[in-house]
């Protein structure tokens, strides 16, 4: 007969740990909570050090990019030229990274940073580059359409019970959609006038394909029962 | 368990949604078998097309069976396991000339057994008196696996004789001691913001409706007493408990009382807005009322499905029954499910939490009252 030492209770022969308090049933004094982490905490615990530790090292190598960047244009060219847009576009991807590893369990708080970066990247060469200025007109617009369509899809990908070809018919709509967007944007920006042509037909060619999809996920939950899905 | 679902049409059902109801549609497959894993109680995939609510769980001699509550409650469950297990025993070559109560399976399906109770035996009637936020207990949730569940047999003569020894029943002294522990917990706390002072400890017990009211429903028809100790008035010794829990579930427990709380279950189902209300807006709604208000009613659950006997030429075969409550929600983080069988309580706790005090303060109290109480190796 087994009866645990801190807790007073008899115990099942076989029990080498106590359920309750997670210690040697036959030990007396203080002592470490054997049972204190499950296998998978410990995994999550890795994990945790791991992108940790992922970070850093691409911190590392991030930074030592944009410094022999920096110093090869200037060695070369005795001015900052083609480094600024390299240097801008290794810490946005940087950037990007460390949100990837650190809030991917936010989809809206890492898309909306994701964006806000991309078009913090997007204004600086616009600003730095000679010539037209796109950021304003086509920059910002495409962007912002952009991850207004990912959001989108991250939205009915979290809403869709049954995930499947079902989000692939509808990221294909939204693409459509997307494509006559970018059509407008660029219309208007080089001819001020909008005249849909290439979006339409692709957006026409895509329709189908995701009525064929739609058609496919669907079908597979026919048969509810009329009295029953109308009853109130 | 082809032979046995036959026998139990009314659980060969899933759930489908409409536009302004779930409903469950007949589904003529069978459930899943599958190897008994570490964690029970895991969650059923309802949305997917076919999927049974129930399934049958194996591992070494052990045979198990897992409901959804909305099928049928711990009663119904409990003949639907009966019957398999008769109908395993006689297949394996066994005689059992007498089953007494169990449902054979070549017997008749009546009618009554796919009546809804809670729609049969309403009537309106005004709403029970509006209850106080009850105190949770203090401790972090565990990080995944989050339930933990543990095993205890305690010998079923010893606090049957206790029980009647203070003249109440197996489950008014099991919530007494509940309730004495919870207490003991609630005080050791630190410094209690207001809120938290404000609280009282309270207990769901389910009733099995089918001993109330006359009815030989197999689906689901259990609703609950809520016994509660106020700590704001004091700290109560056991004996104060055992006298108020003990007359607190004889007048909660009594027709009238109950069909209040079933009244009020019911009629807000029959209200026309309800009705006419989404599925997706109804889901919402009663999702958060659920969070909000319902689980925050009560400290705890202690279900007891009392106590079960089977035939003699079955009972040599089955050493032993055990039922092991759903896992807990987050205000609530402990649950305990009792049955008795062959002078054995099996007693069950699910906690979501990392401390494991309240059930050590228990069986300690049962021990300490001279029952033989033994934590199980559930491998």
């Amino acid at each position: 007969m087994t009866v645990c030492v801190n807790c007073g209770i008899e115990l099942d022969d076989e029990l080498k740990i106590c359920p309750l308090c997670g210690k040697d049933p036959g030990y007396i004094g203080e002592q470490e909570n054997i049972t204190k982490n499950y296998p998978s905490e410990i995994i999550q615990l890795q994990r945790k050090e791991n992108r940790r530790y992922l970070w850093e090292l691409s911190a590392i190598l991030a930074f030592s990019g944009i410094a022999v960047c920096t110093i090869v244009d200037l060695l070369m060219n005795k001015n900052l030229k083609w480094s600024l847009f390299s240097d801008v576009s290794i810490s946005a991807v940087w950037i990007i990274f460390t949100l990837f590893l650190f809030v991917n369990k936010k989809p809206f708080i890492l898309v909306g940073t994701t964006m806000l970066t991309i078009l913090a990247a997007l204004f600086f060469f616009d600003l730095v580059a000679a010539g037209q200025q796109w950021f304003f007109s086509v920059g910002l617009p495409l962007t912002i359409a952009a991850f207004f369509s990912i959001s989108i899809i991250v939205i009915l990908y979290n809403a869709a019970h049954f995930k499947g070809l079902n989000i692939i018919a509808s990221a294909l709509l939204i693409l459509s959609g997307f494509c006559i967007i970018t059509e407008m944007i660029l219309d208007e920006w080089l001819k001020d006038a909008v005249d849909l042509r290439w979006s339409l037909i692709s957006g026409i060619s895509i329709l189908p394909v995701a009525l064929i999809f739609f058609f496919y996920h669907y079908r597979l939950k026919k048969g509810n029962r009329l009295d029953g899905f109308f009853h109130i | 368990m082809a032979i046995t679902a036959q026998r139990f049409p009314y659980f060969s059902v899933s759930l489908r949604s409409g536009i302004f109801w779930h409903f469950l549609e007949f589904n003529d497959q069978l459930p899943r078998i599958h190897v008994e894993e570490e964690i029970p109680c895991t969650a059923f995939a309802v949305n997917r097309k076919n999927e049974p609510l129930y399934r049958v769980i194996l591992k070494g001699k052990r045979i198990s069976v897992e409901f959804i509550h909305i099928l049928t409650d711990g009663a119904g469950a409990l003949e639907y396991l009966k019957t398999l297990l008769y109908t395993y025993l006689t297949l394996s070559g066994r005689q059992i000339s007498s089953p007494g109560e169990i449902i054979l399976p070549e017997s008749p399906v009546s009618e009554e057994e796919y009546e809804d109770g809670y729609n049969k035996f309403f009537q309106k009637l005004p709403p029970p008196a509006k209850l106080v936020k009850a105190w949770h207990l203090p401790y972090k949730r565990n990080s995944r696996p989050k339930l933990r569940v543990v095993h205890a047999e305690a010998n079923a003569s010893q606090i049957l004789e206790i029980s009647r020894k203070l003249k109440v029943s197996v489950t008014e002294y099991f919530v007494s001691v509940y309730f004495f522990s919870l207490q003991k917990i609630f005080a050791s706390g630190k410094e209690k913001s207001k809120s938290e002072k404000r609280k009282v400890l309270r207990i769901e017990v389910p009733v099995n409706m089918r001993k109330i009211f006359p009815s030989r429903t197999m689906r689901n028809f259990s609703l609950f007493v809520l016994p509660e100790i106020d700590v704001r008035l004091g700290t109560y010794t056991f004996e104060e408990i055992l006298n108020s829990v003990h007359h607190q579930l004889q007048i909660s427990a009594d027709v009238k009382q109950i069909s209040r709380f079933l009244s009020s279950n019911v009629s807000s189902e029959k209200l026309l807005i309800v009705r006419l209300m989404p599925l997706i807006i109804k889901k919402m709604v009663i999702a958060s009322v659920y969070r909000g208000l319902a689980s925050k009613r009560w400290t705890g659950i202690v279900t007891n499905l009392g106590l079960i006997t089977l035939p003699a030429e079955m009972k040599d075969m089955v050493d032993s029954l055990e039922i092991i409550p759903p896992p807990p929600n987050p205000n609530v983080k402990v649950n305990c499910g009792m049955v008795s069988y062959n002078d054995k309580l099996r007693i069950c706790f699910s906690n979501i939490t990392e401390s494991h005090e309240l059930e050590r303060l228990i069986f300690k109290h049962l021990t300490d009252a001279g029952i033989h109480v033994k934590i199980l190796n559930n491998d």
